[in-house]
């Protein structure tokens, strides 16, 4: 893959001068300078070239700066678990992590590290797991090799919670496993015992593989089984029949029947006993195993503010524990930190990226006396800050705190197969007792009586009903994440089928959330592309979201920025730069005017503007607009064309918002929303009975997407807003959120055919129990039967997903 | 006949058991928690052999 014109190890374009060509493994790569093929060596040389071929770039990594943090010794080594003496683990999270490359290129160069004996990295949840020797190496040996690979590490305890809901996660596994092995046994046995009833079988074989079959069917019931049984005793107490119930009911009715009629040489139905429990388990395997995730979106979160601080006291600074910070403190921020606490800024100025609060990508200049919150990135200036809140208090805190209680607060969707059951159990229990009435009074023998409304109740559990939601849910999942469209679980998608109003966030999530430049308005005589190679002269090597919008509309016009030479940033105004033809400004209108600087009116709406001057005459103004994403108009006009009703919410400006909804033809907007505010808003309207879909992208939407009936993020956002979100576009366009409802709408549909059919067929088989007719032979021809219907029911879905789609793209 | 039966299934009971331990121990130790990395990870077949010997040359 090596091409003339662009580096090997930076990918830039390499000007024709600097061509330095290199024979490496009998191969000829062309770089772009010497440090390129230095490192390439380096690379190369420790066995790791196949980095090149793996690595994918087009994500962005952590903030500049960040890996300048020293680590502090004796906080890592309260993390640390040792295991003897010259053994020892520590648990991390690794931020940066973006692909497979990521894992490969930290698990073999941290393997290098001396001293470390294993580490092992999980792909999915970002967490490390390192087993190091203490003796010859410490923990912040390894965090400062991480740091220098360019990834960020932080020491990781697992909290309770998540201990908690692996082990759970686990024991639901194991719990399926023996179902699965059991009942494989038993039907085997009751293979026989069909061909028993249909042929003939000598009582003493049969009674011994009944002993068999009751003997691998009892740790099914009562092992396996057990969750249900909890569910139904829980269900019970709260005078709402659910789905356990039905199942318990079911279960242990066939159970004890079987065992009795096994003493009393009757028919047995261990099998309908033990596959229920097996098939409704698998089921709650293919839908629980996305679930954990909300809780790391808590803990990334919690991240944002940083561990340590700088703490200054006289002359001195020095590295401590956030958590130490007291009220008066203070504290240094450089430039690429992140605040740790809430605090005044005591001397300094600078600007700070504040998208943590109001979503908001462009910089904020704040200064001396003003108020800074936990979390927001500083940026340009070393500050000074007075601490006022205490870590545990700061906004980040509160944030975490914010998300947690609207996750907990967040009621457990009623899944349809429950709403089913609560109809179904009260139906089934006066079934099985009119049968009981009826045979009670027309036969003389109490006992037929009994046995008649007793083979009721274990007919009437339907074992489909185990499936009629999992199948559905897997193949619309499955054929939803090949669209690009993560459900985080089965209650998600029914959910998502019954949202009526979507509520978005502005920027990031309607616009592209990257400033560019809208319309350029010159100066007589002048021309756009002199402006343009001004302006982009003096903005180039800025960080600044508007610089970099300028600088890529000057690269798209196809303009040599020429150096830049000694900029001068006057903070929160503008940018100055001496060159041959006199002092180049550019900035507000505010700083021009003061620099005497003769401007006419310029008309811009609610667009930004940037003014550039060249030796005090204005040149031209630039006017800047964060654009919407092209497929908004037409994603939204779908949305409600489905009937949905369609909200702004943003941190932004009225003039702003009210712009955005124009243009789009949102029908409602709501502007200046802090992220309590936005949280508000969704609990006024669910407890209008409203349900509610908020799509966001920012650290500010984390509460409210937690909060909403279903939140739903795309690619691109914040690592936060993806974790605490329930739906989850991975590719970033509007349109999907359409074809996700649309996959919802059709799953529960065919949800609901499932779930007629798995009742249907019991209901067939309830007249025959009722009679005194039912042999189990007709219990497993309707449990397999309709667990058939169901299936294929739920695969059906598949093809209907794959058509509609593929046809609409054609 | 009756005896042969009870022998066969019971010496399927102690082969099925023989796998159901086996896949306890799998999840115990851990095999199920991360089920997205091993496929990425199959795909680098580099041996850590070379990489060692390598290693002087840094």
């Amino acid at each position: 893959m090596v091409t003339a014109d662009t580096c090997i190890h930076c990918k830039l374009p390499i000007p024709p001068g600097d061509l330095v060509v290199d024979d490496i493994d009998g191969q000829e790569l062309h770089f772009c300078c010497h440090g390129c093929q230095g490192v390439y060596r380096v690379i190369n040389g420790a066995g790791l070239g196949k980095f090149y071929q793996q690595r994918d770039w087009h994500q962005e990594g952590v903030p500049e700066g960040v890996f300048d943090t020293a680590f502090d010794e004796a906080l890592l080594e309260g993390h640390v678990v040792s295991r003897n003496e010259t053994s020892a683990e520590i648990a991390l999270i690794i931020e940066g992590i973006r692909c497979a490359s990521c894992v490969w290129l930290l698990e073999k160069l941290i393997n290098k590290v001396q001293g470390v004996e294993m580490i092992r990295v999980n792909y999915g949840t970002h967490r490390a797991q390192i087993r190091f020797n203490p003796k010859e190496t410490t923990p912040k040996e390894i965090f400062t090799s991480i740091s220098r690979l360019g990834y960020l590490p932080h020491p990781y305890t697992s909290g309770a919670a998540q201990r908690a809901a692996a082990k759970e996660q686990r024991s639901l596994l194991i719990r399926f496993g023996t179902a699965a092995f059991l009942s494989m046994q038993v039907m085997g046995f009751s293979f026989a015992l069909y061909g028993g009833y249909f042929h003939g079988i000598d009582p003493a074989i049969r009674e011994t593989i009944q002993y068999f079959a009751a003997a691998v069917t009892t740790p099914v019931v009562f092992y396996s089984g057990w969750p249900f049984f909890a569910g139904a005793w829980r269900s019970i107490r709260n005078k709402a029949p659910s789905m356990d119930l039905l199942i318990t009911l079911g279960v242990m009715t066939a159970y004890s029947y079987s065992i009795y009629s096994m003493f009393t040489g009757g028919e047995v139905y261990f099998d309908t006993a033990a596959m229920i429990i097996t098939l409704i388990l698998l089921g709650r395997l293919f839908e629980g195993s996305a679930r954990n995730r909300s809780i790391s979106g808590i803990d990334k979160l919690l991240q944002l503010a940083p561990d340590s601080a700088n703490l200054m006291t006289g002359e001195d600074i020095q590295v401590v524990a956030s958590t130490s910070l007291k009220p008066g403190d203070l504290i240094l921020i450089r430039p690429g930190e992140r605040i740790p606490v809430d605090g005044r800024i005591h001397e300094g100025k600078t600007e700070l990226d504040e998208a943590t609060i109001s979503g908001e990508p462009m910089p904020v200049l704040r200064q001396q006396g003003d108020t800074v919150l936990a979390g927001t990135l500083n940026l340009s200036s070393s500050i000074q800050l007075q601490v006022k809140k205490v870590a545990a208090e700061s906004f980040i805190a509160r944030m975490a705190l914010m998300v947690e209680e609207a996750q907990n607060r967040k009621a457990p969707i009623q899944s349809l197969a429950d709403k089913v059951a609560t109809l179904f159990v009260p139906f089934v229990t006066l079934t099985a007792a009119g049968t009981w009435l009826f045979w009670f009074l027309n036969d003389v023998q109490s006992t037929a009586a009994l046995l008649n409304a007793v083979s009721v109740l274990i007919v009437a559990c339907p074992c489909a009903l185990g499936l009629a939601t999992p199948t559905a849910v897997l193949v619309a999942s499955g054929n939803a994440a090949t669209r690009g469209i993560l459900f985080r679980g089965g209650d998600i998608l029914e959910m998502t089928a019954r949202v009526g109003t979507i509520a978005f966030d502005k920027t990031g999530t309607l616009t592209l959330g990257k400033p560019s430049v809208e319309k350029i308005i010159t100066a007589p005589g002048q021309s756009e592309e002199s402006l343009l190679r001004i302006a982009s002269q003096v903005e180039n090597g800025s960080s600044h979201p508007i610089a970099r919008g300028i600088i890529d509309r000057a690269k798209a016009a196809g303009i040599h920025i020429g150096p830049t030479s000694s900029v001068e940033t006057v903070l929160g105004r503008g940018l100055r730069m001496a060159c041959s033809e006199g002092e180049i400004l550019v900035g507000s209108l505010a700083f021009l005017e003061e620099c005497d600087v003769e401007i006419p009116a310029v008309e811009s709406g609610s667009l930004t503007e940037v003014y550039v001057s060249l030796a005090g005459l204005w040149m031209g103004t630039l006017l800047i607009v964060d654009p919407l994403r092209e497929e908004a108009a037409s994603a939204v006009e779908q949305l409600q064309q489905i009937g949905l009703r369609t909200v702004l919410l943003t941190g932004d400006r009225l003039a702003t918002a009210q712009e955005v909804s124009s243009k789009l033809a949102i029908s409602d907007f709501h502007s200046n929303l802090n992220p309590a505010d936005k949280t508000e808003w969704i609990r006024a309207h669910q407890k209008a009975g409203e349900k509610i879909m908020m799509v966001g992208d920012g650290i500010n939407d984390a509460p409210a997407l937690s909060l909403a009936d279903v939140g739903c993020a795309m690619a691109g956002g914040t690592d936060i807003a993806l974790e605490t979100s329930d739906l989850v576009l991975t590719r970033a366009n509007l349109g999907r959120l359409y074809e996700a409802i649309y996959i919802a709408r059709k799953t529960l549909l065919v949800i609901k055919q499932n779930l007629f059919w798995a009742f249907a067929y019991n209901l067939i088989t309830i007249p025959l129990a009722a009679s005194g007719n039912l042999a189990p032979v007709w219990a497993a021809l309707t449990m397999a039967s309709s667990s058939v219907i169901v299936v294929s029911n739920s695969l059906r879905l598949g093809r209907v997903i794959r058509h509609t789609f593929s046809v609409a793209k054609a | 006949m009756l005896k042969s039966i009870i022998i066969l299934i019971i010496l399927s009971l102690c082969i099925g058991t023989g796998a159901w331990l086996f896949f306890i121990w799998t999840v115990k130790r851990g095999d199920f928690d991360d089920i997205e990395g091993p496929k990425y990870r199959m795909l680098d077949d580099d041996d850590d052999q070379d990489s060692q010997g390598e290693k002087h040359e840094e």
